[in-house]
Formats: C-alpha cells, sequence, structure tokens
C-alpha cells in the first residue's frame, strides 16, 4: 500500500473510532440497564436530550467539557421517568421507552429550533498520548484521540470488571435474572435497577453529547438519526458484554465513517443508498446475532421487561 | 413509602377516568414546557384549539389528519392485542405510498376511476402488509426482536423513497425538486364535502374500523390472538398455531399503515414526494394505547389527536411555536397514562415510615 492509501485509511479508521463512539456509550448503559432486568427503548430520546443540552450548554459557556458532563446529566435525568414508570409504578416498559424516545425528539424540537444552523465555538480536540500514539498504525487511529474516546476506552474495562468481577455486578445480574432469588440474597432489586437505569440515561446522555460537542459541533432538529435505535440492537449484538459492545460500536462507526466518506468523494452511487447502509446492515446482522444467541442460549436476561412486585408471593 | 393492594375489580369510572386525567396532566406538561419560552401557554392553547375545531375549515383539516391516524391505529390494534410490538408503521406506510403510486403513476388517465382506484388501493395495502410481513416472519421463524426490526425498516423504507424521488421516479419537469408527476383525477380519491380536504379515505378508515372491531370481538383469530398476547405459552399448549397469527395479524395491521399512506397521497398530497407525513406512524401508537386497544374508541381518539396535529401546524405558522410541543404533549399524556394504569391493577396508600 502506497503512503496515500494508507494515510487515508487512518483517517478512515480514526473517524470509525469517533462515530463509533457516540454508540458504545449508549450501548454500554443499556447493556447494564437491561442486565438488571429494566428494558429501556428510550435511548434514542435520551440520546437527542443529552446531545441538545451538551450542545447549548458548550455553545453558552464555550466550554465543551462542561457541555460533555451537563448533557450526560440530562440524559440520567429523562431515564428517571422511565424508572419511575417501570420500576415504582410497574408500567409497560416497551411502550414507556417509546413515549420517552417521543418525548426526546419532541421536546428537543421544541426548544431545539432557535439553535439550528448554529455552530460551536469551540469544540473537544484531539490530545496525542505520548508514546502510544507514534506506534505505527494503532497509534494514530486510537491514541490521537480527544479525552472522552480515552475514557470511554476506561469505561469499557471498568464496566466489564464492574458486571463480571464484583459484588455490584453479581447484584445487578441477579436482579435481572431472578429477581426474588436476588431479594433473598439481600439486593434491594429496585434500587439496583433504579441506579443503572439512571447510568443507563447517563451513557445515553454521554453518547448524544459526544456528537454535538465533539463530532458534529452543530444542532440539527434529530441529529441522532435512529442511532438510539442501532444501539438496542447493539446490546443483542453484543449478547450483554460491554467488550462485544466495542466491537460493534466500532463496526457500525465504521460503516457511518466509510459511506460518509464515499458521499463526500464524489461517487455516483445515490447518497440515499448510501445512508441507508447501517440501517440495513444493522437489520442483517440483529438476525445473525439473535442466530447465533439463539444457538449458544445465552439469550437475553431472563427478567427482562418483568417489574417486581415484592409483597406477592 | 407506598403501599400496594391488590384491586379485584375496576370500576367503568375509574377506567374512563384514567385516560382522560392523563390527557389533562399531558396537557399541563406542555404548558410548563411552554412556560420555559417565556410564552403564555394560554395563549398558545387557544391558537391550538381554534386552529383544530375554532371554524368548518379548520375542524375539517382536523378530519383529514385523522383519517391515516384512523386507519393505522386501528391496525395496530391487531399486532398490539398479541403483544407483537409492530413500531413500524411509519415504514409500511411509506411502502404503502410508493406501491400504490407506481400504479397512479403508471396506469393511462383515461382509465376508469373506480377501477384504478380500487387497484391503487389494494397496492397500498399490499405493500404496507408486505413491509410488515418481513419482521412478522423473522419473529415468527426465528424469535427476531420484532421492535428492532421494524424500527430499523423504517429507516430504509425512508431512504428507499428518497432514493425514488431523486432518482427514477423524480418528475423531469419539477426543476430538480424530488418530486414525483401529479397524480391524474382518476388516480384521486375523491373529496366529500367542497373547499375542504376531506377524502374518501374517511370512509375507508370507519369500514376497517368496523372490520377489525368484528375481527377482534367475534372471530376465532380475534380469541386466538388476545390468548397468544395474554400468555404465549398457554396459548402454545391450547394448539393455537402462533405463526400463523402472527402473519395474519401483521398483515392486517401493516396493510392498514400502507393504505393509511396511500390514502394520503391519493387523497390529500397528490403525488408522490419526500415529505409525506409518516410520522403518523408513531402518533397512532399513542392513539391505539390510549384507547386500551379498542378500535371504536381509537376512531374517536384519532379525531381528537387529528386536532392536536392540525392545531400544531397552526400555531406553527401563525404564532411560531415549533411543532415539538405536539410530540411532547403526546409522550407526556402517554408517561401519566401508563403511570396512571397501575390504579387498575392497585390501590395505593400511603404510609408513614414506620422503620
Amino acid at each position: 500500500m502506497n503512503v496515500t492509501a494508507t494515510s487515508i485509511l487512518i483517517t478512515l479508521l480514526a473517524t470509525t473510532v469517533r462515530s463509533g463512539t457516540i454508540l458504545l456509550f449508549p450501548t454500554i448503559g443499556e447493556i447494564f440497564a437491561e442486565r438488571a432486568g429494566i428494558l429501556n427503548l428510550g435511548i434514542e430520546g435520551m440520546i437527542i436530550i443529552g446531545a441538545f443540552f451538551g450542545f447549548v450548554v458548550s455553545y453558552t459557556t464555550q466550554n465543551p467539557y462542561l457541555g460533555f458532563v451537563v448533557g450526560m446529566l440530562a440524559g440520567g435525568i429523562a431515564s428517571l421517568i422511565h424508572a419511575f414508570i417501570s420500576i415504582t409504578l410497574r408500567g409497560n416498559q416497551v411502550v414507556s421507552g417509546l413515549a420517552l424516545t417521543i418525548f426526546g425528539l419532541g421536546i428537543t424540537s421544541f426548544y431545539g429550533q432557535k439553535w439550528i444552523n448554529n455552530k460551536l465555538p469551540e469544540s473537544i480536540h484531539a490530545v496525542a498520548i505520548p508514546g502510544l500514539s507514534k506506534i505505527p498504525f494503532i497509534g494514530p487511529v486510537f491514541f490521537k484521540q480527544d479525552y472522552i474516546v480515552y475514557f470511554s476506552y476506561i469505561l469499557v474495562l471498568v464496566m466489564w470488571l464492574i458486571l463480571y468481577k464484583t459484588k455490584p455486578g453479581i447484584h445487578l445480574r441477579a436482579a435481572g435474572q431472578n429477581a426474588r432469588a436476588a431479594d433473598a440474597m439481600g439486593v434491594n432489586v429496585n434500587a439496583t435497577r433504579y441506579f443503572w437505569t439512571f447510568f443507563g440515561g447517563l451513557m445515553a446522555g454521554a453518547g448524544g453529547a459526544y456528537l454535538t460537542v465533539a463530532y458534529a459541533t452543530f444542532w440539527l432538529e434529530g441529529i441522532t438519526a435512529g442511532r438510539g435505535w442501532i444501539a438496542v440492537a447493539l446490546v443483542i449484538f453484543a449478547m450483554w458484554n460491554p467488550v462485544n459492545a466495542l466491537i460493534g460500536a466500532y463496526l457500525f462507526g465504521g460503516i457511518d465513517a466509510l459511506q460518509f466518506q464515499l458521499q463526500a468523494s464524489g461517487t455516483t452511487i445515490p447518497s440515499s443508498l448510501l445512508s441507508m447502509q447501517p440501517y440495513l446492515l444493522t437489520f442483517i446482522i440483529i438476525i445473525i446475532a439473535t442466530l447465533i444467541v439463539r444457538a449458544r442460549h445465552l439469550g437475553a436476561p431472563k427478567e427482562l421487561g418483568t417489574p417486581y412486585a415484592r409483597e406477592e408471593k | 413509602m407506598l403501599l400496594f393492594e391488590k384491586r379485584e375489580t375496576v370500576s367503568t369510572k375509574l377506567k374512563a377516568a384514567i385516560p382522560l386525567v392523563s390527557v389533562f396532566l399531558g396537557l399541563v406538561t406542555g404548558a410548563i414546557a411552554i412556560l420555559f419560552t417565556r410564552t403564555n401557554p394560554i395563549i398558545v392553547y387557544q391558537a391550538l384549539v381554534k386552529g383544530a375545531f375554532g371554524s368548518v375549515y379548520t375542524f375539517s383539516e382536523t378530519l383529514v389528519a385523522a383519517i391515516p391516524l384512523i386507519l393505522i391505529s386501528a391496525g395496530l390494534i391487531v399486532a398490539f392485542r398479541m403483544n407483537f410490538w409492530n413500531i413500524g408503521a411509519y415504514g409500511q406506510y411509506i411502502i404503502g405510498a410508493i406501491f400504490g403510486s407506481f400504479f397512479a403513476l403508471n396506469m393511462p388517465a383515461t382509465m376508469s376511476r373506480p377501477l384504478l382506484l380500487t387497484i391503487i388501493c389494494l397496492a397500498g395495502f399490499l405493500g404496507g402488509a408486505l413491509w410488515g410481513l418481513i419482521p412478522a416472519a423473522l419473529k415468527a421463524f426465528w424469535e427476531v426482536n420484532e421492535v428492532i426490526t421494524t424500527l430499523l425498516l423504517n429507516y430504509v423504507a425512508l431512504y428507499i423513497l428518497k432514493y425514488l424521488m431523486y432518482g427514477p421516479w423524480r418528475n423531469p419537469e419539477s426543476h430538480g425538486f424530488p418530486l414525483s408527476k401529479p397524480f391524474e383525477l382518476n388516480a384521486q380519491l375523491p373529496r366529500l364535502l367542497p373547499r375542504t380536504r376531506i377524502h374518501f379515505g374517511i370512509i375507508l378508515g370507519i369500514i376497517a374500523v368496523i372490520i377489525v372491531y368484528i375481527i377482534i370481538k367475534k372471530t376465532k383469530f380475534g380469541y386466538e390472538i388476545r390468548v397468544i398476547g395474554e400468555n404465549k405459552r398457554a396459548a402454545r399448549y391450547a394448539g393455537i398455531n402462533i405463526t400463523k397469527n402472527i402473519f395474519i395479524a401483521m398483515a392486517i395491521s401493516g396493510g392498514l399503515a400502507g393504505l393509511a399512506g396511500l390514502a394520503q397521497l391519493s387523497g390529500v398530497i397528490h403525488m408522490l414526494q419526500i415529505e409525506i407525513n409518516p410520522g403518523y406512524g408513531y402518533t397512532a401508537i399513542v392513539v391505539a394505547w390510549l384507547a386500551s386497544l379498542n378500535p371504536i374508541i381509537a376512531m374517536l381518539i384519532s379525531v381528537a389527536f387529528g386536532g392536536l396535529e392540525a392545531g400544531g401546524y397552526q400555531i406553527q405558522m401563525a404564532i411560531r411555536v415549533p411543532f415539538g410541543i405536539v410530540g411532547t404533549i403526546e409522550s407526556a399524556v402517554l408517561f401519566f397514562l401508563l403511570g396512571g394504569e397501575i390504579l387498575k391493577k392497585y390501590r395505593i396508600k400511603l404510609r408513614r415510615n414506620i422503620l
């Protein structure tokens, strides 16, 4: 491969990582919420809420890091609506999640109209890690990124450890597999579910905020463009494992980056057919993932979507 | 702390009160959201009501917006009753519109109008049904999660529409705009009242509601989908053919969404374009749920929500309140409704913490 081709490939893969990071946070968050037994289909809504607050705060304070944190918190707060309805009030989780998505898209379109076409004065920049960024090929792809991407690498590792190697991990898995047994073990099932649903919201907010403060740096109505639903699909692709989520998120980040690069290069393939690819591929992958999950008897957490009613023996 | 006591019976009063109170609280939430923009919510709501029910013409526009909601929600009710989460009405609507348009745009202008209208309506239904059968088959054979598949297919459908409009189906005389040729008169559903846009689709909607009502209340299929919805394992033990029922339910559900899309084109827009209002597919979910999956009540709620949509467009144009307020109100109504449903199952008492 000649030098230009290599540099194009590196640019493409570095964009892949950044585009994948938008999906990585919400996917990790939903994995933990689902592991604890709460299905939250409101990811799309929480992502766009995070994206909107992240953008507005970054714009007004000129501090994109503050915007990121506020966007993340906004996603967390939005998730509490779903938590309250599905945990305390034992409502239908599918419909409540959909309502949260409609809510997020509606409210951000309502307040967001006057922000359309504004561009952030200050966005999050890449900071090369000394040493690591000098590794040929790998360095510029993974270690010439921004702090939030580095944060996401650490997050994947930490969350994997929490899930499989710590007590809170055992508790949250128990809450999703068999709530009554978890309760008998002394786990506060509903508190556990609240906590991880909130975590899921924080992560969705983080993904959205990353989209507006680092990736796109402008605001557009419906800017998330269905990424929340791709994240829901990635949870199954990842088989509820945070490390697999990283692979899945980068895979789709790659498709997104590639179709974008192709469109920018002025190809003759119609742009609508290129824009369709991430959704079409997710569609195909979800079918394959379902078949694999079934063949290996991996399956979703057993009590996913089932409210826990302690007083009913 | 909250104490939950199981209820044995639910009074009709309570059943009716929950959705009504939910709508009220949804409007209050919308008012709070409006307050944050330093606008008087009373003025906004007055304009909204006026824009929806204020005159014969605005009310007719409310009914025009209600037509797709009536058709789609009737179909969704069939799927939701069996716990099949068809979130794909958006895409089924688009594909139905595309299928119907194919015949509307390619048949001779001299063809008899009733014949061509029958063909395009059937094509619209068929298109939506086929798009709905994809997730149905995946669910029936491999248990692929239908929420995700129906949703992803919405985006695929949207990009198919965009592809056609920017590519092969674009009218060469549209000066580069992504519009098809206009429908000839024989491909336009008749308008029912002079000086309004109320079209024959409303009759199709009423027929659909009656048929769906009969299907779910009086037929073996209706009974079977209810059993499947309540307890899939019990249904299997009882020898109910789940695969067959999923296929039939999704053919009806997708088909009616497709018919709604086609009716919107043939009755209102009169050409294929990118903006054909598939968002009704999401609003209809709220309608179906608010109606407790009863198609006749859903028809009435469709008129109310048609008013919200029509009024929402009016306030956007007249007093520049963004249309997003409509989605905000709709979702708030749904939140209160879902939360309120617990009152049907439990009596809730507040107990001071004794710990």
